[in-house]
């Protein structure tokens, strides 16, 4: 019935003129999420690029390993070669970076800004907007060409998340992210990103498509000349061998 | 009659005399000059430290709401103020500050900054440590008299920043810049707060703090008005630190506090250990004011040990230099030790005799080089020279050349170098001692 009420308003934006219900809203998360959750593993290789103010563009080329089912994740940096064999390691509630440099783990936030650019591990994660926020009703409006709806999502009360507010632009047709605005707990607006492509690929272990951005391009707002774009390849939803997602392997890709 | 033997022997020496005692007052004030240059060094280290971020001893610690998470905050502070001010002697100040670190964004520039959350009336010695830097000392073109009032961190969300600083983010007087950092829980969080005053630079440690009223730092963090970052005490000795920091570890273990092993390094050395560390609450954790820029100590390692070297080599040179003419003094005076033999003056006399000399010379020679060093490091002082390269600014954590002269390195200076010339003596003047009176005679007929 649920999906009923969300398929009929996200689809058919005519019929549905009212403001969603609060139920509404929360399934609307719940397909964001569930639309890009994969119950098996996950691989893909992603682009990272930096652009800061003063100084030289930076890139990075990485692969991103996900473990859904037992929430572990894992970033691996192949390129440049000064960076490469360098890792975060997600592991229940902790984040850990290993250094091949110094041969040293650091324990991390998990609100780490992955590489130092503006983007998180947060945006290469599974989505969990319905665990961690509570949605409001903005409005409808228009992103470009696109119709979308307009929610303003505010962390539920314990959760530990980067930004305390997030704004929403959903397109009505696809019920994608088109663009999120994450605020501050003082307001500010810190970053916007935007999700020009979807792609989705079919998942056997989870018996349905799975959708990831092709690509993310994330505005830093306070310091307007830096941004970073994130590139999205190669997506494997193969199972990945079983010894992964530990500090053993990640130490051993840069031996 | 040796001493006036010995110098009217030096008087003979001539140019060599002079040439050996230049060289050894050259190195004595060269030695005495690296000396006062590296308490110099200590000095302003002591003057940033304790004015900026440390007290003489430091009441902080790491509260962990789980295993995992730490946040360096002392919790509850008012009866541990209590507890230190009952039973530190000698205690002259007691303080609180906030801490935190944050990256500040003007419209032109950014860098990440240690912030120290202040309060104002408390904070008397700071404020007579700390001068207000004219604009021009920050900006190319920028107006030559000195406004600002730090005082006006009694307002809300103001900040001052250090003539370094503000010339990183092209900002002056009056303009806004953006602190952005995340609450202990990880959250991002921004406030804008205004500049009101620049202040001349104090070294290196100025190029990377922020002062801020407490309340912005309380806000930005999410912080209870209970917490404080670190309790700072100001001693009348800092020499007693160390023992005073071990009164106030029984203190508030007797207390039933608990408190951290010592670690003689800053609090931010110790995030990795603490988070790996399997406890939860709040634990203590004193240290004094040099475990908290033991970061920087390898400065002055570093020039004390180039200082060392430098004088070692001048030295062993100077040695060979005062034995090479010890030897031709006994070759040249050989018939005067035999007759002086002959005449019944005893063996050790003659070793004696030699030995004077060149301690005579030592003691002069070293006096000389010291007296003229303090003077040139006096007249340096007083002069202020302005230090134009940044990172040797860094390195001597001074804008300008900044000396001290330590009376009792002086004196040691001038007897341990004496010592040496008498001892860079003391082969050729056995030597001289050992010759029979006849063969002395004879080898100079």
């Amino acid at each position: 019935m649920k999906t009923l009420l969300l398929s009929t308003f996200l689809f058919f934006p005519a019929i549905a003129t009212a403001a969603p219900t609060q139920a509404e809203l929360t399934e609307m998360l719940v397909t964001i999420d569930e639309r890009q959750r994969n119950s098996g593993d996950y691989k893909a290789l992603a682009y990272i690029e930096q652009k800061e103010r003063g100084k030289e563009m930076t890139a990075f080329e990485t692969v991103i390993y996900r473990r859904d089912a037992t929430d572990k994740m894992m970033i691996l940096f192949l390129r440049p070669k000064s960076e490469a064999g360098k890792g975060y390691l997600r592991l229940d509630k902790n984040l850990f970076i290993f250094d091949p440099s110094v041969g040293k783990w650091e324990r991390r936030t998990e609100r780490e800004r992955i590489g130092g650019t503006d983007s998180r591990r947060a945006d290469f994660d599974q989505s969990r907007l319905s665990e961690q926020y509570t949605p409001a009703y903005k409005g409808e409006s228009t992103l470009g060409k696109f119709a979308v709806h307009h929610l303003a999502l505010t962390a539920k009360e314990g959760v530990d998340v980067a930004f305390p507010v997030v704004e929403l632009w959903i397109d009505q047709k696809t019920g994608n992210v088109l663009k999120a605005q994450d605020r501050a707990l003082s307001g500010r607006l810190m970053r916007t990103v935007y999700y020009p492509k979807w792609r989705k690929i079919f998942s056997e272990s989870k018996g349905a498509e799975v959708y990831f951005p092709k690509a993310i391009h994330i505005f830093d707002e306070v310091e307007k000349e830096n941004q970073t774009q994130v590139v999205l390849r190669k997506v494997d939803l193969n199972p990945l061998a079983e010894n992964m997602f530990t500090k053993a392997w990640l130490e051993s890709q840069s031996r | 009659m040796l001493g006036v033997i010995a110098l009217r022997n030096l008087r003979q020496g001539g140019k060599r005399t002079y040439l050996l005692g230049i060289a050894l007052a050259l190195v004595t004030g060269l030695l005495v000059t690296l000396m006062s240059l590296s308490n110099g060094i200590n000095d302003s280290l002591v003057r940033a430290a304790t004015t900026l971020a440390a007290g003489h001893i430091n009441i902080a610690g790491f509260y962990k709401s789980t295993p995992k998470e730490s946040a360096p905050i002392v919790t509850e502070m008012a009866p541990i103020k209590a507890i230190a001010e009952k039973n530190t002697p000698g205690l002259t100040r007691i303080i609180d500050r906030h801490r935190g670190w944050a990256k500040a964004i003007s419209e032109t520039g950014s860098m990440f900054a240690g912030l120290y959350g202040i309060d104002v009336a408390e904070e008397t010695a700071l404020f007579e440590s700390l001068q207000v830097a004219s604009e021009s000392d920050y900006q190319d073109d920028g107006r030559a008299d000195v406004r600002g009032d730090p005082r006006r961190l009694s307002e809300p969300n103001s900040v001052v920043l250090f003539a370094a600083q503000a010339r990183r983010l092209g900002v002056t007087l009056g303009d806004r810049i953006t602190l952005r950092t995340e609450t202990l829980r990880g959250m991002s969080n921004t406030v804008d707060v205004e500049i009101v005053a620049v202040m001349q630079n104090l070294g290196m440690m100025s190029s990377w703090n922020l002062l801020l009223p407490k309340q912005t730092i309380l806000d930005l963090y999410g912080l209870d008005p209970n917490s404080t970052g670190a309790i700072m005490l100001y001693l009348d000795d800092i020499e007693q630190s160390p023992v005073v920091m071990e009164t106030l570890r029984t203190a508030f273990d007797e207390a039933g506090y608990t408190v951290m092993d010592h670690d003689p390094r800053p609090f931010f050395s110790k995030f990795e250990v603490v988070s790996g560390q399997d406890w939860t609450g709040q634990q203590l954790d004193l240290t004094t004011w040099d475990d908290e820029v033991s970061f920087m100590s390898w400065i002055l390692t570093a020039i004390d040990s180039v200082s060392f070297l430098l004088v070692l080599v001048l030295a062993v040179i100077i040695a060979i230099g005062i034995m090479n003419a010890m030897w031709i003094a006994v070759r040249e005076r050989t018939r005067e030790v035999g007759t002086l033999r002959a005449i019944g003056m005893s063996r050790g006399r003659v070793l004696a005799m030699f030995m004077l000399e060149a301690t005579v010379l030592g003691f002069i020679a070293t006096t000389v080089g010291a007296t003229l060093s303090v003077i040139l490091v006096l007249s340096l002082e007083a002069a202020a020279i302005e230090i134009p390269v940044n990172a040797i600014r860094a390195i001597l954590m001074s804008d300008t050349l900044h000396f001290v002269v330590s009376p009792t390195q002086i004196a040691t200076a001038v007897i341990g170098f004496t010592l040496f010339a008498a001892l860079a003596a003391v082969w050729p003047a056995v030597r001289a001692a050992r010759l029979p009176p006849i063969t002395a005679i004879q080898r100079t007929e």
